[in-house]
């Protein structure tokens, strides 16, 4: 007896804080096939980016993530910085790294929380959580804010870190530290833990690769790709740390591959703290950006960001392009939850292999498929159509008021 | 006349209908605050005493909700389910022995009865499930009945492995029995720890928690069979699971754990009230424990679930079964 029924994951789904449709084609309990569809919190940043300044693109920008924001200040200010084409003082470098791997600390800790309770383990989930305020603290104190930073400006960042600060941070990073190897330990010695998670979403080597994965996804799967070592940036260049790969290549090498960067960030921070330089934390750059292309990346606690901007002159982009790391660990989803030959998906494994890739799909949302809801018929809008269609009359390359 | 007015109370009163709905609602309470503790939280607190009528006004809560019945849905069996599930748990309750050696309703073989109450409560949900006529629902009611076959045998097998051993002993095959056999001898010292291990886990799985929580798995299938319900019906739903779970706690100290003895020893009024202290203290000690396993792993899947109950649970309640047959029988020649 074969009958297949669709079950939808979403958009509304207790399992997914995330606006996504995932329809699992069900045999029994088992997931044969997965279809996603995304595009359902669409939010216009890029365009809104295109009326405001480089400056206030920043603080839109860190609106882009509620868990990652800094990543995205940080790229657009880099991508700015590389359109004027002017170097930032080496100090701000360091506090932007700092800034960074606090994010990476506290973003991971709350994905091991979120994890947890997809498998049912609310009691890891609350500890990870009591902890993770620890790491928000430190970053209140160091950034003014819990959430939305608002550390990075174009040319350097806004808040310096006095050396109390420096040392309370240091002082709290030791506490994390033995917790964190604590979690570990546990999520390696629980047995209902490894049951749920080894050998569940599975994304082998070669497909990892050929999907573009990134971030802990491809790594967990024995890839190591991190935009911090292969384009070192920041104060990355100067500071030694390991890029993590396990090579089970299912969830457990996920949770693993994170709690070890966790323990490296806090490494990182240690080490920034300490090589840092004096000196100024800004230069200031003038409002007005010369015409030209300006890319800014950097590996963002769940992969590579990358933004690009392009400026005809002027206070304000011309264009600017967002592509955060959920777009491309997107297309591996399909392939962690088919069946195939001896590795078998059941409904129980979805939860926690999408949330594996730690999905954030509200950073992601950018493309606009045009549907007729009576025919049916959809289709999308390239660059050059809507500018011969709405624009046919305005001078192209003319900069908006 | 009074006769019959007293036992007309009792089953409405004390120790009957409301005592259990009361105590189903405390324990909930307590299973809340303890799991909160365990986890580092604080639990309800604002209602009531730390917290104490939460669990009431949820109910009251839900009563006063919009009580929404899907289309689609075979009306007659969804809207009953939820009053057939009170009304059994309920039921179930009258055997315990809550204020004497024995409950409102005793018999010979009163034990059988009990595991059949509680298939027929599995039953309910699988039917839930089927009448919501939605996909959630459905995998949930599967799931339901794929993990009855996984923990009923265990939990039959547990059950009677008390009565067996009051049996061995020369007493009856009721739970007044088996209560009475308790006065000076506690089998979970011995040949019993392993019977109650069993029964600590069956009970788990039959009140769908932590690891066992497959077949209402929040975040996989929503609130799995029940996610269709409520309003009145959800609040019906969570009010027997409730009762059920007070049952099951009372179950586990009857049958292991002396239920109310040694408080009818006590003469008069005396006695019922040392009876139901030490009736709910006990079986408090038994909720704490299944809080405990509920806080401490996570879910299981339901392929797991089966495999791990026939792999471990079934072959190790069998022989625990057999170790209640043989060793009464055994002591009793020896001693001859």
């Amino acid at each position: 007896m074969s009958s297949v029924i669709d079950v939808p994951v979403g958009p509304q789904h207790p399992a997914l804080k995330e606006p996504l449709n995932i329809t699992c084609y069900v045999d029994g309990e088992q997931v044969v096939g997965a279809k996603l569809r995304i595009g359902y919190n669409h939010r216009g940043v890029e365009k809104a980016g295109e009326y405001q300044t480089y400056i206030q693109n920043l603080y839109i920008a860190e609106r882009i993530c509620g868990i990652c924001g800094i990543v995205h200040a940080f790229d657009l200010a880099q991508a700015t910085e590389h359109i004027i084409g002017k170097e930032i003082p080496r100090r701000a470098d360091y506090l932007r790294t700092i800034g960074l791997e606090l994010n990476r600390v506290h973003s991971h800790l709350l994905w091991l929380g979120v994890a947890a309770h997809e498998i049912g383990f609310d009691t890891l989930f609350m500890y990870v959580w009591r902890d993770r305020e620890a790491v928000m603290d430190v970053i209140e104190e160091f950034t003014g804010n819990r959430v939305t930073y608002a550390l990075m400006t174009i040319g350097g960042v806004r808040r310096d870190l006095p050396q109390e600060k420096a040392e309370k941070m240091l002082r709290v990073m030791d506490v994390l530290e033995e917790k964190v190897k604590k979690y570990k330990e546990m999520c390696l010695n629980e047995r209902t833990i490894r049951m749920r998670c080894d050998g569940v979403g599975i994304l082998r080597e070669e497909d990892a690769i050929a999907l573009c994965a990134v971030g802990p996804t491809t790594r967990a799967s024995n890839v190591p790709f991190d935009v911090r070592a292969d384009d070192p940036h920041a104060a990355y260049d100067e500071i030694p740390f390991k890029v993590i790969t396990y090579d089970t290549c299912d969830v457990t090498a996920r949770i693993l591959v994170r709690i070890d960067e966790t323990l490296e960030s806090i490494n990182i921070i240690r080490e920034a703290v300490k090589k840092m330089p004096s000196g100024p934390i800004r230069v200031r750059l003038p409002r007005a950006v010369p015409a030209g292309e300006g890319v800014g990346r950097t590996e963002a606690p769940r992969g590579e960001v990358i933004h690009y901007l392009r400026s005809a002159g002027g206070e304000r982009p011309f264009r600017w392009k967002v592509r955060a790391p959920t777009l491309a660990n997107l297309l591996s989803i399909p392939v962690m939850l088919t069946s195939k030959g001896d590795y078998v998906v059941y409904i129980a494994d979805v939860p926690i292999a999408f949330a594996s890739i730690d999905p954030c799909l509200s950073c992601t949302d950018r493309a606009v498929k045009f549907v007729d809801v009576s025919s049916g018929k959809s289709w999308v809008w390239t660059f050059s159509q809507i500018k011969r269609m709405y624009w046919k009359d305005k001078p192209y390359w003319r900069e908006r008021p | 006349m009074i006769r019959e007015l007293i036992d007309i109370l009792g089953t409405l009163l004390f120790p009957g209908f409301l005592f259990f709905a009361a105590l189903g609602l405390f324990f909930e309470w307590i299973d809340r605050k303890f799991y909160a503790k365990l986890q580092n939280r604080v639990g309800p607190l604002y209602t009531g005493p730390w917290g104490l009528l939460q669990p009431l006004a949820d109910f009251v809560k839900l009563m006063a909700k919009e009580d929404i019945v899907p289309e689609g849905v075979a009306t007659p069996i969804f809207s009953s389910i939820p009053v057939f599930a009170l009304a059994l748990s309920l039921f179930a309750t009258l055997f315990l022995p809550v204020c004497g050696p024995q409950g409102i309703v005793s018999f010979p073989g009163d034990v059988i009865v009990l595991a059949v109450v509680l298939t027929f409560l599995v039953i309910l949900v699988f039917l839930a499930g089927l009448s919501s006529a939605s996909r959630y629902p459905e995998v949930g009611s599967e799931r339901a009945v794929l993990q009855l076959l996984g923990y009923e045998i265990p939990l039959v097998a547990s059950v009677l492995g008390a009565a067996a051993v009051t049996i061995g002993l020369g007493g009856s095959l009721s739970i007044e029995g088996i209560v009475s056999a308790q006065q000076n001898w506690w089998g979970i010292l011995g040949i019993q720890a392993l019977g109650f291990a069993i029964f600590l886990l069956a009970a788990q799985a039959e009140l769908e928690r932590v690891p066992f929580d497959i077949p209402e798995a929040e975040t996989e299938i929503v609130a799995g069979w029940a996610t269709e319900y409520s309003g009145k019906k959800l609040a019906f739903l969570r009010l027997a699971r409730d009762v059920e779970l007070a049952f099951l706690c009372g179950l586990g100290a009857t049958l292991f754990l002396g239920g109310p003895w040694p408080g009818p020893l006590v003469p008069g009024l005396g006695g019922v009230i040392a009876s139901t202290i030490l009736f709910v203290i006990k079986s408090i000690v038994v909720l704490l424990l299944l809080t405990v396993i509920r806080a401490a792993m996570s879910r299981l899947r339901i392929d797991q679930m089966v495999n791990f109950a026939w792999k471990y649970l079934v072959p190790l309640s069998i022989f625990q079964l057999l170790l209640a047959v043989v060793t009464p029988t055994m002591v009793r020649l020896l001693t001859l």
